[in-house]
């Protein structure tokens, strides 16, 4: 019997959230046919870790637990997960979509000849292949895609809801050579921030692309923000244009905000924006192009221009505050 | 010292995009294109280590006659050449087939570093990168922020949250460079009269020797249909003048205590 597999993650000595969701997407898949969900651990010190997985729905684990996997480093990640693969016999190898996802996941359809999706919304076991789903064009469009063999993918975080199952899986350590890698870690660091702290506040009003030009958020975005007591936000392409700096990016490489009310301003909505703001309590949407991703998460959308709303909404919560 | 930068041409990002006639890509035969934004940072950074210093920097693309284009403008920007994998049958290649196709050329080109996109801005696999390096056998880091050369190359990947991890690669080795990395330079006047002069290889897959391995008979992963995505939860949309919407967007505001 084949199987999926999944390579989970650890983070601050703790399996990862979007891991059990990745469980969960092992579980639908396999549930949908006659494969088994088996489950990668990986690590120094995180044998305890792969056996609550064994017992949380990740099935029978392999653990490959060394000094030398303490911090990620593609090439030793890259010989463990191959152990791992040939063991379980997987036809399917699922990561999260997250740095280290996208980091080795590649190399391993590459060095096993196998088909590659990446980001996968949904994926259906279809005989002795897949059938996935996946965004594309950044979340203007979804792709169907069909694979007839053995496949390996990554999985969107928040795809789907942790998995809250049971399953009674043994753990079986792996003996893995990790020697003769040629990158070398040397450190984790922060990014150098300019202290604005975009989590602390109330309303945070963001401008995109749309904006279109970097003297348009002190004329336009700004003044909003301001007169809501709240403070001002960015989607990415404008901080990589240089228009502001990365403190003001609200993304997953940015702030991951949740206030009271954000309103987005010229921002079609790309997925690593909406995970950085879809948790807000309310979201408002100012785009011109009705189709735009950002007003599947917005409670309240306006198709309009926003050099005419956003003046207009700010001299109206002037005259409201009196 | 040799860099080689592999570009990839795409929709301009402000291009209208219809679903082609038989639903499989988008319909591109009238719309505007644009070297993949992720790519721009990646040739900017192959272009500082020659301003810095003696390099040479190729530029390596895949696809039909229109990425002339932007391999005449990375040319303009500072590359040295360009190679072009001309090939209608490289066209259907999906993201293993592409790796393929640039490993042949990787090979044959020997580079000292490859630097690539992170990304794709219409395919958004993030997954050739990776894939090339596994093929050609050199270390990687993808999602780079930083590079910085000397004997060896470190390079700052981009984690989440505003972490950055330090990793130190020999040479050779592939970098995947992400958007933000640095400022991007303009194509001049003076370098796009050079450019003119500069070479362009053209091949094909078969000049590759990767003919059976690429192109559309060679696809693992086939898109069946690309589509507009169902609505999952649609906002509700506030209609009328700037006035009545502003009016109501007020309503709103008070009714989360926020004036």
């Amino acid at each position: 019997m084949s199987s999926v597999l999944v390579v989970a993650e650890i983070n601050d000595g703790k399996l990862r959230d979007a891991s059990m969701e990745l469980v969960a997407f092992a579980q639908k898949v396999a549930g949908g046919s006659d494969r088994e969900v088996k489950s990668l651990v990986i690590g120094s010190g995180v044998e305890a870790i792969a056996s609550d997985l064994a017992g949380k729905g990740g099935g029978e684990t392999y653990l490959v637990d060394s000094a030398d996997l303490a911090n990620y480093s593609v090439e030793g990640f890259k010989k463990a997960i191959l152990a791992a693969v040939e063991a379980a016999g997987a036809d399917l190898v699922l990561f999260s979509n997250t740095p280290t996802g996208w980091d080795v996941a590649p190399r391993i359809a590459a060095n096993l000849d196998r088909a590659f999706v990446s980001d996968c919304t949904n994926i259906e076991a279809d005989g002795s292949g897949f059938s996935i789903t996946r965004r594309v064009f950044n979340g203007k469009l979804d792709a169907q895609l069909s694979v007839a063999g053995a496949a390996v993918a990554t999985v969107q975080p928040g795809a789907m809801e942790p998995f809250d199952g049971s399953s009674d899986g043994a753990v079986t350590k792996l003996d893995v050579d990790l020697s003769g890698a040629k990158a070398k870690f040397i450190k984790i660091k922060m990014s150098e921030s300019t202290g604005i702290d975009l989590t602390k506040a109330d309303v945070v009003v963001s401008g995109g692309r749309g904006v279109g030009d970097p003297e348009k958020f002190p004329e336009i975005i700004l003044p909003l923000a301001d007169a809501l007591g709240g403070a001002m936000g960015a989607s990415r392409p404008v901080v990589d244009a240089g228009w502001l700096p990365h403190a003001h990016q609200v993304g997953s490489s940015g702030q991951v905000v949740t206030p009271k009310l954000y309103i987005a301003c010229g921002i079609s909505g790309a997925i690593q924006h909406l995970v950085g703001m879809k948790g807000s309590n309310f979201i408002v949407a100012i785009n011109k192009d009705a189709d735009a991703p950002i007003f599947e998460v917005a409670d309240v959308g306006i198709v309009a221009d926003l050099f005419e709303i956003v003046p207009a909404l700010t001299e109206a919560v002037a005259a409201a505050k009196g | 010292m040799k860099v080689m930068v592999c570009l990839k041409q795409v929709p301009h990002q402000d291009a209208r995009l219809d679903v082609n006639a038989d639903g499989t890509w988008i319909d591109d035969s009238n719309i505007k294109f644009e070297i993949n934004s992720y790519d721009t940072y990646a040739l900017e950074q192959a272009l500082q280590i020659k301003d810095a210093g003696d390099a040479e920097v190729v530029v390596v693309s895949i696809g039909p006659d229109r990425v002339t284009q932007a391999l005449r403008t990375s040319l303009g920007m500072g590359a040295d050449r360009a190679v072009h994998v001309n090939d209608p049958d490289a066209d259907g290649s999906d993201v293993l087939g592409c790796a393929k196709i640039l490993a042949a050329v990787a090979k044959e080109e020997n580079p000292d570093l490859i630097f690539t996109g992170f990304m794709s801005d219409d395919g958004n696999s993030s997954a050739v990168p990776a894939m090339l390096a596994e093929l050609v056998d050199m270390p990687s880091a993808t999602g780079v922020l930083s590079v910085e050369i000397g004997d060896t190359v470190t390079v700052e990947r981009e984690l989440e949250g505003g972490a950055l991890e330090v990793v130190e690669l020999p040479k050779p080795s592939l970098v995947a460079i992400q958007t933000g990395a640095n400022q991007v330079r303009y194509a001049s006047l003076k370098g796009i009269m050079q450019a003119k002069k500069k070479p362009v290889d053209v091949k094909t897959m078969a000049d590759l020797g990767v003919a059976d391995q690429a192109g559309t008979g060679a696809v693992k992963a086939k898109i069946e249909k690309i589509y507009v995505p169902p609505k999952s939860d649609t906002a509700e949309i506030l209609e009328g003048s700037t006035g009545e919407v502003v009016g109501q967007l007020i309503t709103k505001i008070k009714e989360l205590g926020l004036l």
